[in-house]
């Protein structure tokens, strides 16, 4: 079944205010569905409880923006490009309250949800403020709902228990995708396998559309088949100025103007005004980025992780016709 | 202190922790400082470390200068196998199988706990009330203070981050020192140096309170305890530590294309 939808239908159908919303890959610097985020903040979505494996420019732009009341996360900055500022003030003002987890365990309560498991046992996060502090549940200190103590039946050892996570809606990104979401990742999934079958509904937010000849051909890489996948939506350079290994590089320079950006608010409104609200489309998302930069983000040492793909890359013109066979309205807006 | 070096106490502090890494062991490097670090140790003296990042790279070495994250294409153009945090940070980390990891510190305390969540300027107390400053969260450092058999910290040695106590503990040390670890039911064993700037800090075997080890060629104990937030003791052991060689400062160089020790 062809489940390419554009973007703009992609959110509206699927996202509604208040929802819990995971993204994956969700490292902090590469795979990151952004483009279904800034589409969140066309369509005003808000109070949005954000459930990220580790914060992205993606979280950072939603914090920065005051779509984001809740956030559950397992780390916080942008890696070697710093504090995320658009998260950090976000925090710091009390407008968002951010509960912090580790990367393991955001990852076991992904897995728990996907197992329908009532508690994961753990033997991280335990004697330390993240098991005793709660920013969810601030006046009980040690907290008591967030990793309570529980007493291995075997062997009468304390370990702790985590809750586990079943978001209502994962935009999930993936480097290639078949028309019906049998989708192969290329680089690490961090949590986006377990994340993929924990959540409610799942749209896969592709950087190429490819033949499913090309999943016949590479099942063991599928590791999201399109069995449980509710949308497919094409969008090319989609984690920019993040990373997709072997599509295209990081844009430093874009990745530091971001974060400068959301360091204040007129900043923010001004990063929204150019970014998010006029790229709308992929011609104008595409022509921001600009001709050479796009050139050049493709060319890096990875590209060659690309190569035994490429032959069933589908062309814009196909993906077009796909995606009228499925829309309403229009083609790949 | 340092001018007339010919590197400085960042590239000490990178190459100490390096000499900590043994080679043929499992190893796990956090973004940063601690990945320069360790794979300083791969090209120089380990080179069969098996090494792997928290999202599940295996078997890479960076192109092109330190990568901005632990995923970037500047790590997964040579690597071996791509998996996924579960696998990395669960089953070869969390399960015990990893013999180091290497994290860094926004603020450390005398049981080598430490603090990456947030700087409240003291303690918190009952309330769990916002920070003054948020900082990074935990990531996979909890993970590997938690789980890796032993680990190693690194920090800029300044008396705000050398604390009595930290505000908030991210990733725990030896928690209030003693067999606090075995008690909460750790698998891993704990933090065996901190590695900073100034010198190199140790627990003591009973108590495990840290204690001075060893001091770099342009530092002395008197400084190192001058920047440190509590009565530093000394180890009966302390020596200075042996300056960087050539074949070290090389092989750290070239692992540190882009320079990011050598900024003043």
């Amino acid at each position: 079944m062809n489940k390419l939808i554009s973007l703009q239908e992609a959110v509206s159908r699927f996202s509604s205010d208040g929802m819990q919303y995971a993204s994956g890959a969700a490292l902090p610097v590469g795979s990151d569905a952004i483009v279904f985020g800034r589409e969140l903040l066309r369509q005003k979505r808000k109070k949005l409880h954000a459930l990220f494996h580790c914060n992205s420019q993606q979280l950072n732009l939603l914090a920065a923006a005051g779509a984001v009341d809740k956030a559950e996360c397992g780390f916080s900055g942008l890696e070697v490009f710093g504090f995320a500022n658009g998260l950090r003030r976000a925090v710091e003002s009390g407008r968002l309250s951010l509960e912090d987890y580790s990367n393991l365990s955001m990852s076991l309560r992904f897995l728990g949800g996907a197992m329908n498991w009532p508690f994961v046992p753990t033997t991280v996060n335990i004697g330390s403020d993240i098991a005793w502090r709660s920013a969810f549940a601030p006046d009980t200190y040690p907290a008591t709902e967030k990793i309570p103590t529980i007493i291995d039946p075997f062997s009468g050892q304390k370990l702790g228990a985590l809750s586990p996570l079943k978001p209502d809606l994962a935009a999930i990104h993936v480097t290639l995708s078949d028309p019906e979401g049998n989708a192969i990742m290329i680089g690490t999934e961090w949590s986006r396998f377990e994340l993929s079958r924990a959540a409610k509904k799942v749209v896969l937010i592709a950087d190429h559309i490819v033949d499913t000849g090309c999943a016949r051909q590479f099942p063991n890489l599928v590791r999201i088949p399109g069995v449980i996948v509710d949308a497919v939506v094409w969008w090319p350079f989609a984690a920019w100025p993040q990373s997709s290994p072997g599509a295209y590089d990081i844009d430093e320079k874009h990745m530091r103007l971001m974060n400068e950006q959301f360091a204040t608010e007129e900043g923010t409104a001004r990063y929204i005004d150019e970014f998010v609200t006029k790229t709308a489309s992929i011609d104008d998302y595409l022509a921001a980025i600009g001709h050479d930069t796009l050139e050049r983000l493709q060319k890096g040492p990875s590209a060659f992780l690309l190569d035994p793909y490429r032959k069933w890359i589908k062309s814009r013109e196909e993906i077009n016709a796909l995606l009228a066979q499925n829309a309403s309205k229009g083609d790949a807006r | 202190m340092s001018d007339n070096l010919h590197y400085t106490p960042q590239e000490m502090m990178a190459i100490a922790t390096g000499r900590e890494i043994r080679d043929g062991e499992l190893a796990i490097f956090g973004v940063g400082l601690s990945m320069l670090a360790g794979y300083f140790a791969q090209a120089h003296h380990a080179p069969n470390v098996r090494s792997l990042t928290e999202g599940g790279v295996f078997g890479a070495t960076p192109v092109g200068g330190l990568p901005w994250g632990i995923e970037c294409n500047r790590i997964s153009s040579n690597a071996v196998s791509f998996t996924n945090a579960l696998d990395a940070i669960g089953f070869l980390v969390a399960s015990g199988r990893c013999d180091v990891g290497v994290i860094g510190a926004a603020q450390v305390d005398k049981h080598g706990n430490v603090n990456t969540t947030g700087i409240w300027g003291g303690e918190i107390g009952e309330r769990y009330s916002l920070p003054k400053t948020r900082l990074t969260g935990a990531g996979g450092a909890n993970d590997i203070a938690s789980g890796a058999r032993r680990f190693v910290i690194m920090a800029n040695h300044e008396k705000k981050r050398f604390v009595d106590n930290v505000d908030y503990i991210s990733s725990p040390g030896y928690l209030d020192g003693g067999d606090a670890r075995k008690r909460h039911g750790f698998i891993g064993d704990g933090p065996s140096a901190i590695i900073t700037t100034l010198g190199i800090l140790r627990p003591h075997p009973q108590t495990k309170e840290f204690e001075l080890s060893g001091w770099f060629s342009f530092s002395n104990i008197e400084e190192v305890r001058a920047n440190t937030g509590w009565d530093l003791k000394i180890a009966k052991d302390a020596v200075p530590v042996p300056e960087p060689t050539g074949e070290e400062l090389a092989a750290l160089r070239e692992v540190d294309k882009t320079g990011m020790l050598r900024k003043k």
